[in-house]
């Protein structure tokens, strides 16, 4: 048992008060007179009474003792009192508190959600703040959000509580984890506690500065759930693939082992352990543009995934929508729905100067290819683009492949001169080299890197390596979003490489890439989090609405490229601004999410964090209940000074 | 039962013989005897004398000593003693008994007086005398006893109408009352405050004769003591009574005179 300390010792000080209190109840003590015909008997009374009751000074002063105890009860709430839990306390904590897809899975039929516990263990945070200590409250999900600043404000902290829900995006620490470092610049951080249901990456890349305090959450309910949603285009339509899968049993059969030996924990104590197996009846249905298609029901057995393929034909752009119901409990709901956004089938646009007649030779055999310039005019944008000099000829494209030159911004990294070398190692797992064999390729021209350039200069421009010779890089990519671009560092036309059977599997993969980036080979679910980029009319402002009332607004950029917009809720939004309005659909897709695996161990780069089993250690403030007890012993008092002595007459 | 009478003649029989016409006894001749009251029939027939004894009436005494005291002027308990006081007065003027009445108010003076009246006349001058009596005054019961012995002569029954609320202690005048020939009734009469008094709370008790004062805390507590002194006290002054062959009676002065005369008394053989 640990004694009760104060944080405003000071206020003891008013103990003081006691001596005038008890002076001033004396002198200005007042009884109701009485008349009576005599004293005759009760003065006998009273004295015999006095004999009797050994303590009647006690209780004919029972005014005073109560404003004794209510002096006392508020000077001792005053003084701040609190029961220690033993543990230090840090003065600034941090508390993350996990509000992705998962944590609004329910424990059971009209259950809580794993975000209201969460809240609970917020909340009793929050009530047992002690006067020196401020609570920093952030959110994370995908992204981490400041709720707070540290403050030891508690309305403002349980508004902020209050204010929470669940967002409806798979879970990433790090954000999270990154803004208590930021913070811990400023403020001296000791701990941050992590609130979670244990849902996220149990692999974090991030090296710890603090000490995190992982407080998890007791596992959800059963569920079932769409985790993957995507197509891939044939020569009629379209080959739909969907796989559902539900909470199942761990992936370790020796966990499981050692969990079906060892009797399970009890749930109000030790919080952990995984969400029951689902084993259910599943219906579901799919819509292309609002009308029903297809109609079944499959089993979840034991949570193991059930894969659905369906097959469309379809020549024009369509949506699709796929929809599961459980036929029993489920903890999450947010991924009993998926969409799929199908793009019209078209031929890929290639754009490759007539000059470059390797190339030419190689497309023109590809089947589904437009060929630019040809015979029809050449549009604005295409797929696909060769180009052999460092002038903007010919139109944009989202793959460019750039032969024989140096690009501006290697320029004074990497030097193109005569010479012969060969290429002495590649990235074989590459989409652009994919079957393609480098060995023994003979090249004439030979990069030379500038004085004390190194491969980490190339990084730190964005570009990735590769194929490499003795000297320096030959093949660099770089990727974004909206644009991939590829620079060979030599001429191929002078190289042994157009003769070889790789070169046709290069171009090859070029296109496969361009087809890729243009989603005519397939089309996957967009998943919630941001909207995917999109490329319209430049500098247009765009209206975006979706679910749970969602608007935002967005204009894109002198590019026409329209990104970065945020789709938090599952459902259909629409792209409005630009022409005939346009929908895309967002799925939670997340197998991690649905499957509602819960990590009971991080591991970060040097040191593992184990869930914690037992309740965040804090002190206990006691001061609200003195402050209970006086305004008792107010009420008491106010009641015995104002009640008429019964019996006498008004 | 024979009443303590005076040796005038009057209603009440004396123990000795008497002339009244009520044969009480025979008794052997003696001489000296009256010879009209020897029994000739019971000489012709026993050939010895007999004297026929008679019944003697004497006169009875009838002291009504009302406390007429501050604390008598609480809740009506002093109205009712009056009318009680009437009553027994028209009860002994009635029977053709002397009557006199006594009111104490204020300590150290002499009582008020109504001289010993007799027959119905006197009824004019009793609720003359009753109705004028103020109340007030600190004369306590003890003290009014000697004071009202001091002017009265006279044997037969005082009947002594208070609350018996005093300091003082009521041997000593009731052995003076005893002493003086005079047979005890008392009559305590108490108000519902007095009898159940349902008071909590801290107090400051005011005596309604001097004015003294006393704080008392959580009144209710004591309640139970106060219940217990009250019967303390009845019993006591009950037994002073009847060792002195008197008797004594509390009444709620909240009663009405019927139920007090008709009903109470009654039942208790007060009257008839």
């Amino acid at each position: 048992m640990s004694w009760p300390g104060f944080s405003a010792l000071i206020n003891a000080w008013w103990f003081f008060l006691l001596v005038p209190l008890i002076i001033f109840y004396f002198l200005k003590l007042r009884r109701p007179r009485f008349e009576i015909p005599s004293l005759a008997l009760w003065r006998q009374v009273i004295s015999d009474q006095r004999v009797n009751s050994p303590f009647q000074k006690f209780k004919r002063n029972l005014l005073l003792l109560f404003q004794i105890l209510l002096l006392c009860s508020l000077i001792t709430g005053a003084m701040r009192p609190y029961l220690s839990s033993g543990a230090q306390h840090s003065q600034y904590l941090p508390v993350l508190i996990d509000n992705s897809a998962s944590m609004s899975a329910l424990d059971g039929p009209n259950g809580k959600s794993r975000l209201d516990e969460a809240k609970d263990k917020v909340l009793k945070l929050i009530d047992d703040l002690l006067p020196d200590q401020r609570l920093c409250l952030i959110s994370v999900n995908t992204s981490a959000r400041k709720l707070t600043d540290f403050t030891d404000n508690k309305r403002l902290l349980r508004d902020a509580v209050a204010r929470l829900e669940a967002s409806q995006v798979p879970s990433r620490l790090e954000d999270g984890l990154r803004m208590a470092q930021a913070m811990s610049r400023i403020q001296a951080i000791d701990t941050v506690v992590l609130i979670s249901d244990g849902n996220v990456p149990s692999d974090i890349d991030f090296e710890l500065p603090y000490k995190l305090n992982f407080q998890k959450l007791n596992p959800g309910g059963s569920n079932v759930g769409i985790v993957e949603f995507n197509a891939r285009r044939t020569r009629t339509g379209w080959d739909i693939f969907a796989r559902v899968e539900g909470t199942g049993r761990p992936d370790n059969p020796m966990a499981e082992q050692k969990s079906s030996d060892t009797p399970p924990p009890k749930k109000s104590s030790a919080p952990g352990g995984q969400p029951p197996v689902a084993n259910v009846m599943c219906e579901y249905e799919l819509l292309q543009g609002g009308q029903q298609i297809k109609q079944e029901s499959i089993h979840i057995d034991g949570g193991r995934a059930e894969r659905l393929v369906f097959r469309i034909s379809t020549v024009a752009a369509t949506s699709l929508e796929l929809r599961i119901k459980p036929d029993g409990f489920d903890a999450l709901a947010t991924d009993n729905v998926a969409y799929l956004e199908l793009p019209a089938p078209r031929p890929l646009a290639v754009y490759c100067p007539r000059s470059m007649d390797t190339y030419r030779n190689a497309l023109e055999n590809m089947p589904d290819l437009n060929l630019y310039p040809g015979a029809d005019d050449e549009p604005k944008i295409v797929d696909l683009k060769f180009a052999e000099g460092p002038l903007a000829v010919g139109p944009e494209a989202r793959v460019n492949i750039n032969v024989g030159f140096v690009p501006e911004d290697l320029a004074n990294l990497v030097e193109l001169v005569s010479g012969q070398t060969e290429i002495i190692d590649w990235r074989r797992t590459s989409p652009l080299l994919q079957h393609v064999q480098l060995l023994d390729v003979q090249i004439a021209d030979d990069p030379k890197l500038a004085k004390g350039v190194s491969d980490r200069d190339f990084e730190l421009a964005g570009y990735e390596i590769l194929a490499q010779s003795g000297k320096g890089p030959l093949i660099l990519e770089r990727l974004s979003d909206v644009r991939a671009d590829y620079q060979f560092l030599f001429n191929t036309d002078r190289s042994s490489l157009v003769y070889r059977v790789g070169f046709p599997i290069l171009v090859h993969n070029a296109t496969q890439i361009a087809a890729q980036r243009a989603r005519l080979l397939d089309a996957k679910a967009n998943p919630t989090g941001t909207l995917p980029s999109l490329r319209i009319t430049p500098e247009i402002d765009i209206q975006i609405s979706g679910p749970n009332s969602f608007s935002e607004r967005a204009k894109s950029d002198k590019d026409g490229l329209l990104s970065g917009i945020g789709a938090p809720y599952v459902g259909s939004y629409e792209l409005s601004g630009n022409g005939e309005p346009m929908k895309l659909g967002v799925s939670l897709v997340s197998s991690a999410e649905t499957c509602l695996k819960t990590a009971d161990r991080l591991t970060f780069p040097e040191v593992p964090v184990e869930a914690a089993t037992t309740a965040l250690k804090t002190d206990q403030p006691l001061w609200g209940w003195f402050a209970t007890s006086a305004l008792f012993f107010l009420l008491v008092e106010w009641w015995y000074f104002q009640k008429r002595p019964a019996g006498v007459p008004a | 039962m024979r009443r303590l009478t005076n040796r005038s003649r009057g209603e009440h029989l004396a123990g000795k013989g008497g002339t009244s016409t009520e044969f009480n006894d025979y008794r052997d001749y003696s001489a000296g005897d009256d010879m009209r009251y020897v029994d000739w029939n019971i000489f012709s027939r026993l050939n010895r004398p007999y004297v026929k004894l008679y019944r003697h009436e004497e006169e009875m005494h009838v002291v009504i000593l009302v406390d007429a005291s501050a604390s008598m002027h609480f809740r009506d308990k002093l109205e009712k003693a009056k009318r009680l006081a009437a009553c027994f007065a028209i009860m002994g003027l009635m029977n053709l008994e002397k009557v006199s009445l006594f009111a104490c108010q204020h300590a150290g003076q002499t009582p008020q007086i109504l001289a010993p009246c007799t027959g119905r006349v006197s009824m004019r001058r009793v609720f003359h005398f009753l109705e004028n009596l103020p109340p007030g005054g600190d004369f306590p019961v003890d003290e009014a006893v000697e004071a009202v012995l001091k002017q009265h002569r006279g044997r037969g029954v005082c009947i002594v109408l208070s609350d018996f609320l005093t300091f003082g202690a009521m041997d000593r005048p009731m052995n003076q009352l005893y002493s003086a020939g005079l047979e005890i009734f008392g009559i305590q009469l108490l108000s519902d405050l007095e009898l159940n008094p349902e008071l909590t709370g801290d107090l400051r008790f005011v005596d309604s004769e001097n004015g003294m004062t006393l704080d008392v805390s959580s009144v209710g507590d004591l309640i139970g003591f106060y219940h217990e002194h009250l019967a303390g006290l009845q019993d006591h002054l009950a037994t002073l009574c009847r060792q002195r062959s008197g008797r004594f009676l509390c009444l709620d002065s909240g009663l009405s005179l019927e139920t007090m005369l008709f009903d109470v008394l009654k039942r208790k053989g007060w009257v008839q």
